[in-house]
């Protein structure tokens, strides 16, 4: 009984996949729809381009949405990857290096679920996801991927922070909020996380 | 049209499964109540019967267990016995064939051909089997004259339904199982559907059961009817006959919802009175964007306590006219001017007003309840337009707090609703939604109200609710306007009739927003292994990665527009697709130039910034470098499918084809998720959210609209996992119809890659100019 309920809670099924999926592509279309109205914004980054940073998190979303709505090891890892494949397919500006972003971003998220041993889905564990997932993109934009290896070092230390603040903020706070939004539709009644917006957070928002 | 049965000589496994209940019970793990619960029933094999019952009957619940979908996570969930030949229905020895209502979940893979295949692929069936099948089965179905790459996307609701068995078909299961499949298909779609559901139970003989709550397509040709009752078990077991002959009968079923055959209309038709007129449409052309196809030119007069019903043919954009007349969309030609009376105040083009104004003088009811939702409770969801709604002038509120409350009070006892004043609308009942949506609209007690299909899909009771709130609203003097295809709604509103016919000199419409799976035509990339072409552009540009430097960038630039007329790419098509490429390079080159290192001569300074030969040096390689990162990516797009990638993926590379094929089944959603989008946007609008505002009311707006859209993603996930796991994906080891293959040509391109990706930074590196980034 024990074994079965262990797996029950790691192994997906197939409505964990199917949903994480679906997640990834409905990001997508979040993206697409962003950077349609991105012109709103991109006025402040032709005078000051770092700060474009600031909206990392937008990106990084669909890993902390994701493993707190299908709640199994992997999740951000997967809902990541593929909203960063349908980000390529989309007209991504970056080629092929997205599978890497996405991974790497993924993998931030995902290094923090996995420390808590995927049991804690509290805003904490949520925000601190977000940060992790924004500090990865942002280090390894600066220094690894070398997107930015013109900038000063300075400069390079500002994005790395503000990649992680947009995660905090962006990833971290509205994934946690809008699953329990989406607990609260009953959308999530098939998944692990459909008391989501009955559990309380120490910083509950409502 | 005997194909499948000839050419599958093996006439054992071509005959139905017989079915027996024996004091069969479930629960739902967080639900009381039983949904079935002492069900005795046994059905003989190629039995057709049609299974009907009050919403809450556990109809749909019966289905899923028979075809093994139902999980067991405690054992005092279920008692007695549900065996299928024999066997007990959750081992799911027998393939059973499952189709539910929405046709969009109801198809998984992007291209006919595939999506016929799917299922078979799943139970392992040979590859060289599946291939014939494939042909046999969509004949069977009526969709014999599509191309096998046909894309699945741009099938109707009717066709999509028809594919989906299509591909039930070709997995030869000895029972099919139909939940509501004609519940989301337009009337003229219903017919062919039916027919083919016939015509596939007769082909394979097969045992089928078939649940509706409009039985007037059905009644004749089954063979048997079974009344379930709720929480229960059969409460009728008799001849179809009956249906047409026995009033008792007829009385209760009507009374449970059920549209019984040749139903007679209760209602009497409203007595209309014309008054003041509000709208006039003149020489009127819509159109959703300004690319999309353009409906006819629309002359109409509204008059305030009349009913105007728009019909016409699928195409012909009754709902875009029906967006344009609700002020949501802007006319593209042509004029729809609001009399004085109507405005009260403010210009005379709806579309002119502000969300707030508009609630309060035209209200528009979409087709989809939970589009227009936008609040946490019933409560809330009607105080929202009162709430919001201005008077004359636009500027001040047309109701005061008080006058609000008293509003949604009535409006609670009025729809039946007080029960559920706290409850979240999304999780309501189909028939509470739909009155519920009708109600946030009424509640701004607009002078005209416009509704999309209001009646459709909907149980006789909450048709019967409905029509008389419309009626009663038309007694008030409202106004309004429906776009329908029920008869029984034009008669009962007394209306008054436009038919718009499809514009003749246009192609059909095309998917809006961006596609995935474009056809990839047949040029020579084309045919290449997509690893191969995708480790040859991984090949060639990530040793780029390293490197900061303009040589080894234009020298893959170069390559990449030499290969292009191998991937039948014309300069202009290049073009379209690489403009925001060549943006993102300049942008990036301005960055740098701006902000990064300086050295060398200053060409100007900015503020704080120095634009120098050293920092434009840095923004020169900088976007040369973005560009052909992301260059080399649109031969491999231009020239592959995704879900061919995805089989070369699980195939060749063992990456697990559960995760490949799930993501693929959602990435066919994409078109459709991009349209409910913007359609989301414009609900939501009608519900007086608006898109002016200070910047935090704009940016709450758009998040709450991508809420709505994960809603609607979500509940999509769930049907289509339920449709996969029913077509037994996942269960075990598959085969593939497509089978991957890798040839010389193909390793040919790889090594190319390769080739290029050292030639580049070797010629760099002769050059001098290689400049390691992490140096």
């Amino acid at each position: 009984m024990n074994q079965a309920g262990a797996k029950q809670r790691t192994g997906w099924r197939v409505v964990d996949i199917v949903t994480a999926s679906v997640i990834a592509v409905a990001s997508g279309v979040i993206f697409w729809a962003w950077s349609a109205g991105y012109g709103l914004f991109s006025l402040a980054f032709v005078a000051f381009p770092p700060a474009s940073a600031l909206l990392t998190g937008v990106w990084l979303f669909p890993a902390v949405l994701g493993a707190l709505i299908i709640r199994k090891p992997g999740a951000a890892l997967y809902c990541e990857m593929l909203a960063a494949v349908i980000e390529a397919l989309l007209g991504s500006h970056y080629g092929l290096t997205v599978l890497i972003s996405g991974f790497v971003q993924g993998l931030g998220a995902e290094l923090v679920f996995a420390a808590v041993r995927y049991r804690k889905w509290n805003l904490s564990v949520s925000l601190l996801a977000g940060l992790f997932s924004g500090l990865f993109a942002g280090i390894s934009e600066a220094y690894i991927m070398a997107y930015y290896v013109e900038y000063t070092p300075a400069l390079k230390i500002f994005h790395v922070i503000a990649t992680g603040i947009s995660g905090l903020i962006v990833a971290g706070l509205l994934s946690w909020l809008a699953t329990r939004g989406l607990a609260k539709t009953g959308a999530l009644s098939a998944l692990a996380s459909r008391r989501a917006h009955l559990e309380t957070g120490k910083l509950a928002a409502k | 049209m005997s194909s499948v049965v000839s050419s599958e000589a093996t006439a054992a496994t071509r005959r139905g499964t017989q079915i027996v209940a024996q004091g069969f019970r479930w629960q739902h793990a967080e639900r009381e109540q039983p949904a079935i619960s002492g069900l005795d029933v046994q059905i003989s094999a190629g039995q057709k019967v049609l299974l009907v019952g009050p919403s809450g009957a556990g109809k749909s619940t019966l289905l899923h267990a028979l075809a093994g979908l139902l999980e067991v996570d405690e054992s005092e969930q279920i008692s007695g016995q549900l065996l299928i030949d024999g066997s007990d229905a959750f081992a799911r020895e027998h393939p059973v064939g499952l189709m539910q209502q929405d046709p969009e979940t109801q198809v998984v893979q992007s291209r006919v051909a595939d999506d016929v295949a799917f299922g078979a692929e799943n139970l392992a069936i040979d590859p060289q089997i599946i291939r014939q099948r494939i042909p046999e089965a969509l004949e069977a179905v009526g969709l014999g004259m599509l191309p096998m790459d046909h894309r699945t996307q741009e099938l109707s609701g009717g066709q999509k339904q028809r594919l989906a068995l299509a591909g039930i078909l070709a997995m030869q299961p000895g029972l099919m199982l139909l939940d509501e499949p004609t519940a989301n298909v337009d009337p003229e779609g219903i017919r062919p559907l039916r027919d083919a559901v016939l015509n596939a139970a007769q082909l394979s003989g097969a045992t089928l059961i078939v649940v509706e709550h409009r039985l007037d397509a059905w009644a004749e040709h089954m063979d048997r009817v079974i009344v379930l009752e709720p929480g229960g078990g059969v409460a009728h077991d008799l001849d179809p006959q009956r249906l047409f002959d026995d009033q008792e009968l007829r009385a209760e079923l009507s009374q449970a919802g059920l549209w019984v055959p040749n139903y007679q209309l209760e209602l009497t038709a409203a007595q209309t009175n014309p008054q003041e007129q509000l709208l006039e449409a003149h020489d009127l052309i819509s159109a959703r964007t300004a690319s999309s196809a353009r409906t006819q030119k629309v002359n109409l007069k509204v008059r305030a306590g009349t009913a105007t019903v728009i019909r016409g043919e699928n195409g012909a954009g009754k709902s875009t006219l029906a967006l344009t007349l609700g002020g949501l969309l802007e006319s593209v030609a042509g004029e729809l001017q609001a009399t004085e009376s109507l405005a009260n105040g403010l210009g005379n083009s709806p579309f002119s007003w502000k969300a707030g104004a508009l609630i309060a003088r035209i209200g528009s009811v979409f087709q989809e309840p939970e589009h227009q939702f936008v609040t946490q409770s019933v409560c809330e969801e009607l105080a929202f337009a009162p709430l919001r709604a201005k008077a004359s002038g636009g500027q001040e509120l047309k109701y005061d707090a008080q006058q609000v409350d008293a509003r949604v009070d009535s409006l609670l006892a009025r729809l039946g609703l007080q029960h559920l004043a706290d409850a979240n609308p999304f999780t309501l009942s189909g028939g509470e939604k739909r009155r519920l949506s009708v109600g946030t609209v009424l509640a701004a007690a607009p002078e005209v109200l416009i509704l999309d299909e209001p009646t459709f899909g909907q149980d006789a009771n909450t048709w019967r609710e409905l029509a008389s709130l419309l009626v009663e609203q038309l007694h008030l003097g409202t106004a309004i306007i429906a776009v329908t295809h029920d008869e029984h709604l034009v008669r009962v509103l007394n209306a008054q009739e436009i038919h718009l016919s499809a514009p003749s000199d246009q192609a059909p419409a095309k998917t809006r927003g961006p596609v995935l799976d474009a056809p990839v035509g047949d040029s020579w990339l084309a045919k290449i292994n997509p690893l191969a072409k995708l480790g040859a552009v991984a090949a060639a540009t990530l040793p780029l990665i390293t490197t900061l430097d303009w040589l080894s960038a234009l020298v893959i630039i170069v390559a990449t527009l030499l290969v292009f007329p191998l991937a039948g790419l014309s300069p202009a098509r290049f073009f379209k697709r690489a403009w925001p490429l060549l943006i993102a390079g300049v942008v990036a080159a301005w960055g740098i130039a701006l902000v990064g290192q300086d050295s060398g001569e200053v060409y100007a300074q900015l503020g704080i910034f120095s634009i120098t030969e050293g920092s434009v040096q840095g923004g020169i390689a900088t976007g040369l470098r973005a560009f052909a990162l992301a260059l080399p990516c649109i031969l491999l797009l231009v020239s592959t499918n995704p879900s061919d990638l995805g089989g070369a993926l699980s195939q060749q590379l063992r990456v697990p084809h559960r995760f490949v094929l799930g993501a693929l089944a959602g990435m066919r959603l994409l078109g459709l998720m991009v349209e409910e989008f913007s359609t989301l946007g414009l609900a939501r609008r009608a519900r007086g959210v608006g898109n002016f505002g200070t910047f935090t009311q704009r940016i709450g707006a758009k998040l709450g609209q991508c809420l709505a859209l994960l809603v609607q993603a979500l509940r999509r996930a769930g049907r289509l996992a339920v449709t996969m796991e029913a077509k037994g994906f996942g269960i075990g080891p598959r085969t593939w119809m497509r089978t991957a293959t890798f040839s010389a040509k193909d390793a040919a391109v790889l090594l190319v890659g390769l080739l290029l990706g050292a030639l580049a930074v070797g010629a760099a590196m002769m050059a001098g100019t290689y400049n390691l980034v992490w140096g």
